[in-house]
């Protein structure tokens, strides 16, 4: 004789032929315990009743009967007291599926989305380190206006104002003729140690940055190996921030690869329906590949760069398997003949 | 001060020129809404800024097919703030499963649905019915569905043809500018209405300006 088993949130059923319960084995009533046994194959309670009815065959997976007491879930978890009506019925039913999708969130394994927060923080940091930096100037200038315009480097002027402090302090080879010819006001010691202060903040906030770079190489180099590799790690990880997380930029066209970035001009070309010129590339611009073609061609070294891209997105997503290096190395044939054919 | 008052829509009420429902775990709030308590029932606000159907009612919607006890398909249930008020309506006795592909909103999503015990969540993909009908016990009443995808005609269909009872209703929220940014919403929309009245009849639609840019509220019945 021919039995159906069907495993249900309340427990694991086993029907005859005609439809009639001949045993049923709850789970225990703890949401998180029932969240468990559903992700299990065979939880012990198919074992228990298979091994009790030995004079039945058993069948798993049968579409009309799981159909059948999946309707009449609510009569038999009332019939067997597992709950006492509908109401609690559905918190039962909440709890379970809410430690269900728990259970799957922390499954999907989902560091790459951790390149998404470092590269946005990296930006975000650039922007304030040049607010400060804008206000550092301003307000230094006050006192020793001559030196805006002699160091032009920002992180140079920071660590000269952390460093001496006072105008009358420095002792820089392009600063030494300037400072006592200075036009800047006179700062007491009280205004150039707020100065100090601020200036080695924002020195602290560039090694910040410098250590956020590292992270975010190592993690994109982690999350992406073929991608980043031919990428490289800074357009790597601005990419995948850009796509919304490896997933996702791997079902995306290489097409779109190549523009990803450049949206205002492509929705620009594309409202105006072609009187505008349509963009070539997106964030992949920077990639020295791009860079060190002639313009005419840079269009279409782009367009193999996120064919080649797209591909290692692919890999990277679902087997990690490297093999970057001859993916490289076709690249940079084919873009030659590119380049060789336009002489 | 101001009373609370009944509107048409079942569970709906208003007070000074905005909508509530009332609250079904009191003293609760579900995402910083506020709680206005009148005669010992406590109401939660429905901001027609942040959820669809309560841009719909403002812009003078005829029909809202919301009913005590019933059973909803949620597709794109996001952080919760709609089907908050959903299951304020339907009461304890009422079901939504909420299905949503992303999930980071479920951080918000899970403490609103265990406090309330009527939001079933759902981890997956809504142009894939097969992967959570198992979690669907029973056919429903009503789908929803607001989700930003260019195919969200075909995954309304699709879900309603598995799991919407005879002369259920469909209620969707039609994004233009994620079908297609570069033409005319008017004639996306025709094209939607087009497609959904060979499934149903169109009871009512109603665009979302100001509160949404580009969206068509559509209240529907199956013809089946």
């Amino acid at each position: 004789m021919y039995a159906y088993l069907v495993k249900t949130l309340i427990g694991v059923f086993s029907l005859d032929e005609n439809r009639r319960v001949i045993s049923f084995k709850p789970f225990s009533k703890d949401p998180s315990q029932i969240a468990m046994k559903l992700s299990e194959d065979s939880p012990s309670e198919i074992q228990q009743i298979r091994t009790e009815f030995k004079n039945f065959e058993f069948v798993s997976g049968n579409l009309k009967m799981e159909a059948f007491v999946k309707e009449n879930l609510l009569k038999y978890a009332i019939e067997y007291s597992f709950v006492k009506n509908q109401v609690e019925f559905n918190q039962l039913l909440t709890k379970v599926n809410s430690e269900l999708a728990k259970q799957k969130i922390k499954e999907t394994s989902r560091r790459d989305q951790l390149v998404i927060h470092v590269n946005n923080a990296i930006e975000e940091l650039d922007k304030s380190v040049n607010v400060f930096i804008e206000r550092l100037r301003e307000w230094y200038s006050f006192h020793f206006p001559e030196m805006d315009r002699m160091i032009e480097n920002h992180e140079t002027y920071v660590a000269l104002i952390e460093k001496f402090g006072n105008r009358q302090n420095i002792d820089d080879k392009k600063l030494n003729h300037l400072k006592d010819r200075s036009s800047g006001m006179d700062f007491t010691e009280d205004d150039t140690n707020i100065l100090k202060l601020f200036a080695s903040d924002i020195t602290k906030l560039y090694q910040l940055r410098e250590s956020l770079l590292d992270y975010q190489s190592k993690l994109v180099k982690d999350v992406a190996p073929n991608f980043s590799a031919i990428a490289g790690d800074a357009i790597a990880a601005k990419l995948i921030a850009k796509a919304g997380g490896l997933e996702r930029l791997s079902r995306m066209p290489s097409s779109t690869i190549q523009l990803l970035g450049s949206e205002k001009a492509l929705f620009r070309f594309l409202k105006s329906r072609g009187r505008s010129k349509s963009p070539k590339f997106g964030l992949i611009y920077n990639h020295p590949m791009i860079q060190n073609s002639p313009r005419e061609t840079q269009g279409k070294v782009a367009r193999l760069l996120a064919a080649k891209l797209s591909i290692a997105s692919r890999i990277d997503y679902y087997s990690k398997e490297y093999k970057a290096d001859e993916m490289k190395k076709d690249l940079e044939n084919k873009v030659k003949k590119i380049l060789s054919s336009k002489e | 001060m101001a009373e609370m008052k009944q509107t048409k829509f079942h569970g709906v009420f208003k007070i000074d020129g905005r909508i509530a429902t009332v609250n079904l775990v009191p003293g609760k709030k579900a995402y910083g809404e506020d709680l206005i308590k009148d005669r010992g029932v406590e109401y939660r606000i429905w901001d027609f800024w942040r959820s669809k159907p309560a841009a719909a009612i403002k812009n003078g919607l005829k029909e809202l097919p919301l009913k005590k006890g019933m059973a909803i398909l949620y597709l794109g249930i996001a952080n919760g703030t709609t089907s908050s008020h959903f299951s304020d309506i339907i009461g304890k006795e009422g079901l939504i499963y909420g299905v949503e592909i992303s999930g980071r909103p479920f951080r918000e999503l899970l403490p609103i649905a265990e406090k309330r015990g009527n939001i079933i969540p759902i981890l997956a993909n809504a142009r894939m019915p097969e992967d959570y009908e198992n979690n669907v016990l029973s056919k429903v009443d009503l789908v929803y569905e607001d989700v930003a995808s260019n195919d969200q005609v075909e995954i309304l269909i699709r879900n309603c043809l598995k799991f919407l009872k005879p002369k259920g209703y469909a209620v969707i929220a039609i994004k233009s500018q994620s079908i297609d940014v570069t033409r005319n919403p008017r004639e996306i929309y025709k094209e939607c209405i087009k497609e959904f009245e060979k499934h149903f009849d169109i009871i009512d639609k109603v665009e979302l300006d100001p509160y949404e840019k580009y969206h068509l509220f559509v209240v529907m019945k199956s013809k089946r």
